[in-house]
């Protein structure tokens, strides 16, 4: 049953969107992530124009984290003033990020730094991950106690100003730390057409030392407010949302979220990191491999869409 | 006995549809041409139908080694290109005309009249005046290919040399295959009547592809109140998102 999508211009499968909507959501409410950094690459290899595919996923991520958000909020695994204060960095960085990706577009570089930056920070982000859990899968399998937390945070954390209390992180920071890292996440959220969950989450367990339930659900919600603000700037500035093909994804996504968020429960943490990890490691190697390899086709078609 | 008594040789041609719809099912459509041609001298006939869509203009880059890495090339700009473009005919079109009476008819995908404006200077060359030169300098003619190819391989470019069949003395028939990325718009349909090597009637007929219903009404919103339609797909989103997690709640 093919769907002709208004804004995209082009027919698709609409049980495949709705699949692909529900599998990525399954992933995105397991892992707390918003699942853009595989929805992009999927779509576009559908044949859906890449500007088209970056800004409507943005409102399907959007409502998956909402639903898997709501899910996390009833068990208490969010931390509200965290994720404001992360989200606030988000919507700077966003603005921030178009501006960067405007100027790219017109010198014909977005594709380079599309790919060098899947290639850069999911390998980076997917090899700490995988070597990091698996040394703790294989610890508890030798039956060794876990690795004693190191409580003491870096210095830095404590020496910057402007500090405040999260009491359900049972942190006491300064806000520049988590501020400068949701304006980084919201840089890639318009360069890469991710929610930059696979940033935040690792960041906020290795550099802010949130408690591990909080991270997922928190990384959601600062999730939320990027995407929310990313797809109705996208919408406003290159109308390039297409409201039925977010739609056909969401059908599948809020269904696959909900399903996500309570088997992350039956899971151990560091498995789950493992499995995220791996999932990582392959998407930025296949993104980043079209770098080295000599193409087929010598020139290639830049989208017309507000190019 | 002169020629000359005798009408000159004509063509007439009909579309089967003018009008193309794209609603949510379209999927691309195919398009039926009729035509005749009316010559008392029989004399050998050959009919060229070229299919034109909406101008868009392309951006092209061309992948350039630096070091390891494969990298897009500044891109360049070519106008006067087509958003569809398919030439029909009744034999190879090398056949039925010579090279320069097919570039002024723009007939045949090598004969599109696209160019690079921005690439273009005028100077004088050799003592002569306006010579127009292009920045891409020899390699001009292969990003010139290589537009037609990218586009040949969407389908949005093609040539069928035996598009066009005679179905009975003088009445010929052409079938136009649209994808359903074909841009929407008002295209443009020239029969092109060929005796011995020279077009020596045509008639031009056009076609309208355009959006209905939801299709329009989301396309015409989102272009014309782009805040308004972000703002209300966005509020859609989160709504389902929300009413979606209080439906699981209640299982």
């Amino acid at each position: 049953m093919d769907i002709y999508l208004p804004i995209a211009e082009v027919s698709v499968n609409a049980p495949l969107l709705v699949a692909l909507g529900a599998l990525v959501g399954f992933i995105s409410g397991l892992f707390g992530i918003g699942g853009g950094f595989l929805m992009t690459p999927v779509l576009v290899f559908l044949g859906i124009p890449p500007a088209v595919a970056v800004a409507s996923m943005a409102n399907h991520v959007a409502a998956s984290s909402m639903s898997s958000v709501i899910a996390y909020g009833r068990r208490r695994a969010v931390d509200w003033r965290m994720g404001a204060v992360l989200a606030a960095g988000g919507v700077v960085g966003g603005f921030l990020g178009v501006e960067l990706f405007r100027w790219l577009r017109l010198r014909g570089q977005a594709d380079l730094v599309v790919s060098v930056s899947y290639l850069v920070f999911l390998c980076v982000i997917g090899g700490l991950m995988l070597i990091e859990s698996l040394g703790t899968i294989l610890r508890r399998r030798r039956g060794q106690l876990p690795k004693p937390r190191r409580d003491r945070r870096p210095p830095w954390l404590y020496g910057l100003p402007f500090k405040v209390r999260f009491p359900r992180s049972r942190l006491y920071i300064s806000v520049i730390p988590p501020l400068a890292l949701g304006a980084f996440a919201g840089i890639l959220t318009a360069i890469m057409g991710v929610g930059g969950g696979f940033v935040l989450v690792p960041a906020m367990v290795y550099i802010l030392r949130m408690p591990a339930p909080m991270v997922v659900g928190t990384s959601l919600f600062q999730i939320i407010i990027t995407t929310a603000m990313t797809g109705i700037m996208q919408a406003g500035r290159n109308q390039t949302v297409d409201v039925l093909l977010s739609i056909l994804l969401l059908v599948g996504g809020v269904l696959g979220a909900q399903y996500g968020a309570r088997a992350s429960a039956r899971l151990r943490a560091e498995e789950l990191r493992a499995i995220l990890a791996l999932i990582v490691l392959v998407v930025g190697l296949r993104m980043g491999l079209g770098l080295f390899v000599q193409p087929d086709e010598p020139f290639v078609l830049m989208s017309g869409i507000g190019g | 006995m002169t020629p000359a008594v005798e009408p000159p040789a004509a063509i007439s041609a009909a579309l089967t549809e003018t009008n193309v719809r794209v609603a949510s099912d379209f999927s691309g459509a195919q398009i039926v041409l009729y035509g005749a041609v009316f010559d008392p001298s029989r004399r050998p006939a050959d009919v060229v139908v070229i299919v034109r869509g909406p101008e868009q203009p392309v951006r092209i880059a061309r992948k350039v080694k630096v070091g390891p890495l494969w990298l897009n090339s500044r891109p360049v700009v070519f106008h006067g290109a087509p958003g569809f473009y398919i030439a029909a005919s009744s034999r190879p079109l090398d056949d039925i005309a010579r090279f320069r009476v097919l570039r002024e008819l723009g007939a045949g995908v090598d004969h599109l009249p696209i160019r690079a404006p921005a690439e273009q200077r005028i100077e004088t060359r050799y003592g002569v005046r306006d010579v127009v030169v292009s920045r891409l300098g020899s390699d001009y003619l292969l990003w010139r290919r290589a537009v037609v190819r990218l586009k040949q391989d969407l389908g949005l470019y093609s040539e069928d040399q035996r598009g066009v069949r005679f179905v009975d003395r003088g009445l010929f028939r052409a079938e136009i295959e649209l994808p359903a990325r074909a841009p929407t718009g008002e295209y443009r349909a020239d029969i092109i009547l060929f005796q011995d090597g020279v077009p020596v009637s045509t008639r031009t007929r056009t076609l309208t592809v355009e959006k209905v219903g939801i299709e329009r009404t989301l396309y015409v919103l989102a272009h014309e109140r782009p805040w308004t339609y972000g703002v209300l797909s966005m509020a859609l989103a989160l709504a389902v998102g929300w009413g979606a997690s209080f439906a699981f709640r209640r299982r």
